[in-house]
């Protein structure tokens, strides 16, 4: 499975440390501007990201179209690393992995497939990687960072249990 | 630093005063960190309202993405992402 990130779900992942488990099912993709936003600062989610970069388990796209970033971000009014993700999802054929309402507004108004964050930890537990009192444990820590709404969070507990 | 003049009413210039005093700094740095605060106030609201998104919001108040998911955990803002996103996320995890 190929997806492409923006910087919010990566960093999300990286904090719940699940990006290294998700690296080994899936080929991860993000353009330069994401990696740069988030090895911004010295963090723990920075120094993750860096490493599995390092390690070919995270590539970096330096070719995207210039124009087309533009234009998303005078259309959509959203960030340079946002537009460059969804540029790089669209231009691949590829699914996108975000976790910013607005950007997904984006997605919407071009058809593109999204995931965010939760939807990887379901996956993680569907396909064996992850045993479900563990990732019961990590979507308490995505609901606190993630800030998801108490609806969606119910949502996914219920899947956990079934 | 640039100087600037303003026209405040009276509750801005006592809540500065208010504020100096208790704190004992002066009126100018006091009031340049409600300038502050109130510009991240601003920010968070417009990215609680959907008109940002996150890394706008990042950009705006000179943090990294990482810092301002920390905000707005600290500050208790819901994520925009809403119901309906996280159904259709799952038209791509399913199919």
């Amino acid at each position: 499975m190929e997806l492409v990130f923006d910087a919010s779900t990566l960093i999300l992942l990286a904090r719940t440390t699940l990006l290294r488990d998700v690296t080994e099912f899936t080929q991860v993709q993000i353009p330069t501007v994401v990696e740069q936003e988030c090895l911004a600062k010295n963090s723990f989610d920075a120094a993750l990201i860096k490493q599995l970069i390092q390690e070919r388990r995270v590539a970096v796209q330096a070719e995207i179209g210039e124009s087309g970033v533009k234009k998303l971000i005078e259309d959509f009014r959203i960030g340079n690393g946002e537009a460059s993700a969804i540029w790089l999802a669209r231009t691949k054929e590829l699914p996108l992995a975000l976790d910013d309402g607005q950007a997904i507004k984006v997605c919407k108004a071009l058809g593109l497939q999204f995931v965010t964050a939760i939807h990887i930890l379901l996956v993680l537990v569907s396909h064996g990687r992850l045993s479900k009192e563990i990732a019961a444990e990590k979507l308490k820590a995505l609901s606190h960072i993630g800030r998801y709404t108490k609806k969606i969070i119910e949502d996914a507990e219920q899947r956990l249990r079934e | 630093m640039s100087v600037i003049s303003l026209r405040l009413k009276d509750k801005e210039t006592k809540r500065i005063d208010e504020l100096s005093k208790t704190e004992n700094r002066d009126r100018s740095s006091v009031a340049r960190e409600l300038l502050d605060y109130g510009w991240t106030f601003l920010m968070i609201s417009r990215y609680r309202e959907g008109k940002i998104s996150l890394e706008i919001l990042s950009k705006k108040l000179d943090l990294s993405m990482s810092e301002a998911i920390d905000l707005l955990a600290e500050y208790g803002v819901e994520s925009t992402v809403t119901y309906e996103d996280y159904l259709n996320g799952f038209e791509f995890t399913l199919g």
